[in-house]
């Protein structure tokens, strides 16, 4: 059996539920968010550790309040990766499974190091919670950090052994015809492109504190010393590690297979030069954090989005070799499961937006007052969500019926 | 097949199963925990009580850093565990519930996004809203469940599914409805639990012993509800594996599901003696030890649905080993067995040995080893000293003198109500019983 024979008959025999190129804009677009929040959550760490060292009062309270960031932001970050995951092995099914089984022992050492970098976060949150001004510790912090690097590391290598389908036999498979069950395999390990996805940390970190600023500053209980602080460190900080990442994005360029010609590929030209102008954008905000928060904010997501694109096109580059191809996956398209997928979806936006204008509204009032949300806004999502279960649940009761299993 | 991964003595299908224990608790939590924190915010802001709020608070936190952590995380672990242990078992779930899984993935979302926000506003956002914030929570994280529970269920009873490879034919199978009351009753008992030991925390005395006597009140009726769902459950089980339960086929069912029942005595008695009767012997380390004792019978109950699911691993449709076990012509799904035993199994694996020659007695040797490893692994350990189902014991059991005998045994698999036939051509059950031969001497 050749490889372009194996990697073709792992498809799943029950085809795809529905068209593949639906299920790749969902996984870019879902890595693109996950992407985005592991960005923040791994740069706030790092910000967090370095303010903390400068022992300035104005570094310290920030370092505290990245505490919280980091937290919230782990426990998003892990569920929006549930999407992507979950669309990886609807498409590339073959790949992810070959990869993850070859490389089982660091797949579930990925989960242990990630719970343990979530304590370790925690314990940096709630240990400088109640502490002094002056007495943020960064211990915790550093163990996060460190842990989160490994994680990094773990699912680089998973992401990267996909793309080496050649090498997998002669990985486990030794020439006297012995096969290894071990799970150890652990290849691939391209620095530039792990410094791509790592770099841009820093500057969706500093993106982030430049929407930290603006959103205070009506506060008037939020020292303007403070929040100027803020927000030029992290334009400062989007504008370094922008031009570090676009200088990492060569370089990785660089390690890509000359054959792929990806230096032509349009959704690399694309994210190139989105890329430079927001690195420019950012570099105009630098003296004006707070004005140009919200334009540098939806810059920068537009090219992550981008570069997602683009490490798609690079990823069917790679597996075109291997004689694969997604959209030529058997398709049994499902329709009342696609509808309830969208319809909730567009629900859950519609109700998203309760939580997301009370968690706005409680940051805008001063301390020790109540922010008044209008009731209908919740009454409406509870609403839609009890009508959601009345609906399916009304559906299943009929279908159970007809198709007698409900007694 | 893809390459197979060997957990020495244990067998990757307990890691398996040791995640998914772990995850109930947090995951039955997160789902039934918030209906007691509504319940009591409620109360609060009713009869104007603001000392009720500091259990708000402290329970809300334990769910943000127990479920959130180890319930989302041992979530992803499951999925981790079960794409190491049984890649196409999980590809194939996938593949046919895809867009219920994206579902339950836009109620996590709104799950996280309500429960910290839920967590950071009280006091901070009028109390109305903050309510409704809990109520959003409790709805989110309960309609998970509701999903969850159709695909864990159509493994087990995969309805009418094989016929039409329609979605909901197989979402709303025979077992899902009474799952579904079963785990919705128990999540109550467990957010019982864990309601009383962080009652049990709180200073004032009065309003201490009013919550755990609450929490052990939701606790009794979660658990008696629980026990009368779940003798439905047991009821509408296929009829397959009421006969490996019943018929005492396997026996170890029958000790599972005593354990099981054990520890749910047990946890009852824990809500009435010690939340009603006596609330003062709540805390933290009575708290513990009934926590250890749901950990074990929640373990046994799933170690219970895993074993009548036998020789399947989704009901009807793939065998333990991950092999095609029959047609689903809705969906163009031809039966791997007849396939494999035409061309021969090993021609059907890329991870394999290049060249076996029948007459050479180490390349069969190593041929069988990859053969017995995917056909055989995921359920048996393979070592003299494993712990799950050795192999090597087992085969001891019928003394083989030769590697014929092991033949015969081979080809008579299928013959047992819970084994999956044997996949393969002539040569690929040589090598097969040259293997296991060998691993009976070791």
């Amino acid at each position: 059996m050749d490889l372009a024979t194996y990697v073709n008959a792992m498809r799943d025999p029950a085809g795809l539920p529905f068209y593949p190129s639906i299920f790749q804009f969902l996984l870019v677009l879902t890595f693109a968010l996950h992407i985005t929040m592991v960005n923040l959550v791994v740069g706030s760490t790092f910000v967090a550790i370095w303010e903390t060292w400068k022992r300035n009062e104005y570094g310290l309270r920030l370092s505290k309040a990245l505490g919280r960031v980091i937290t919230v932001g782990m426990s998003i970050a892990i569920v929006l990766g549930v999407a992507p995951l979950l669309f990886v092995q609807v498409i590339y099914d073959p790949f992810w499974y070959t990869a993850t089984t070859l490389s089982a022992f660091w797949a579930l050492m990925f989960l242990v190091v990630i719970t343990l970098a979530f304590y370790a976060g925690y314990g940096f949150y709630l240990g400088n919670k109640k502490a002094e001004v002056m007495e943020a510790k960064t211990g915790w912090a550093w163990v996060a950090g460190g842990l989160l690097l490994l994680t990094a590391l773990f699912i680089h290598m998973l992401s990267m052994e996909q793309l080496m389908p050649q090498h997998w036999k002669e990985w486990i498979v030794s020439a006297q015809g012995t096969v290894s069950y071990a799970g150890g395999e652990f290849h691939g390990i391209e620095f530039g492109r792990l410094l791509h996805f790592l770099l841009p940390s820093f500057a969706v970190t500093g993106v982030f504190l430049m929407l930290y600023s603006s959103y205070f500053k009506d506060r008037e209980d939020y020292d303007q010393a403070y929040l100027k602080y803020v927000g030029e460190k992290g334009a400062w900080l989007a504008l370094w590690a922008s031009i570090l990442a676009i200088g990492a994005g060569f370089w990785w360029l660089g390690l890509i297979p000359s054959e792929f010609h990806f230096a032509r590929n349009p959704f690399f030209l694309i994210g190139a030069v989105v890329g430079v102008a927001t690195t420019a954008f950012i570099g105009s905000s630098v003296y004006k954090p707070q004005e140009k928060a919200i334009p540098a904010a939806i810059l920068m997501f537009v090219s992550i989005f981008i570069m997602c694109c683009a490490r798609e096109a690079l990823r069917m580059k790679h597996m075109s070799q291997a004689g694969y191809s997604i959209y030529n996956y058997p398709v049994n398209a499902d329709w009342p499961s696609t509808i309830l997928f969208f319809a909730t979806f567009v629900m859950g936006l519609f109700v998203l937006y309760f939580p997301a204008i009370a968690a706005y509204q409680a940051g805008k009032v001063k301390a020790g007052e109540v922010a008044i949300i209008d009731p209908s806004i919740g009454r409406k999502a509870v609403s839609a969500m009890i009508g959601w279960f009345v609906i399916v649940a009304g559906l299943g009761i009929v279908i159970s019926l007809k198709n007698g299993t409900l007694f | 097949m893809y390459p197979f991964w060997e957990v020495p003595f244990f067998t990757s299908g307990l890691v398996i199963a040791l995640i998914a224990t772990f995850h109930i608790l947090p995951c039955h939590l997160a789902t039934g925990a918030f209906w007691f924190t509504v319940y009591v915010e409620r109360k609060a802001y009713k009869e104007n009580r603001p000392e009720l709020l500091e259990f708000v608070k402290k329970y809300s936190l334990l769910i943000l850093i127990f479920c959130f952590v180890i319930g989302s995380l041992s979530g992803v672990g499951i999925w981790y565990a079960a794409t190491v242990a049984s890649p196409r078992g999980i590809s194939s779930l996938i593949h046919n519930y895809v867009w219920g899984w994206a579902t339950e993935w836009v109620f996590f979302i709104i799950e996280i996004a309500s429960i910290y926000v839920y967590y950071y506003t009280l006091g901070k956002i009028d109390a109305k809203s903050h309510l409704m914030m809990g109520w959003l929570y409790a709805w989110a994280a309960w309609i998970s469940m509701i999903i969850i529970t159709g695909i864990l269920a159509f493994m087990l009873s995969s309805g009418k599914w094989v016929e039409t490879g329609g979605f909901f034919d197989g979402f709303f199978n025979e077992t899902y409805w009474p799952q579904l009351f079963t785990r919705t009753a128990f999540m109550f008992g467990i957010a019982g639990v864990y309601a009383a030991i962080i009652a049990s925390t709180i200073k004032n005395r009065q309003v201490r012993r009013e919550l755990i006597t609450t929490a052990g009140l939701w606790g009794v009726v979660g658990m008696v509800a629980g026990v009368l769902f779940a003798g439905w459950y047991l009821y509408k089980l296929p009829i397959h594996a009421k006969e490996l339960w019943l018929d005492e086929t396997l026996p170890y069912l029958g000790h599972l599901i005593n354990i099981a029942g054990i520890a749910y005595g047990v946890v009852l008695m824990w809500f009435v003696i010690c939340c009603l009767i006596k609330p003062r012997m709540v805390g933290p380390v009575s708290g513990i030890l009934v926590l250890l004792v749901l950990f074990m019978g929640i373990g046994a109950g799933e170690g219970f649905r895993e074993g009548i699911r036998r020789p399947f691993i989704i009901d009807q449709y793939m065998y333990g080993n991950q092999i095609v076990a029959r047609d689903i012509p809705a969906k163009h799904i031809k039966a791997e067995i007849p396939i494999f035993n035409k061309d021969g199994f090993l021609n059907h694996l890329y991870f394999r040995p290049d060249k076996v020659d029948p007459n050479n007695q180490i390349d069969l040797l190593h041929a069988g080893d990859v053969i017995v490893h995917n056909q055989c692994g995921n359920c048996h350990a393979l070592d003299r000293f494993g712990k799950m189902r050795p192999l090597p014991d087992l085969l001891a059991n019928f003394s083989p003198e030769s590697p014929e005998d092991i033949e015969g045994l081979l080809e008579s698999l299928g013959d047992y109500p819970y084994m999956p036939p044997f996949a393969g051509n002539e040569l690929d059950m040589k090598a097969a019983s040259e293997y296991l031969f060998s691993i009976t001497r070791r």
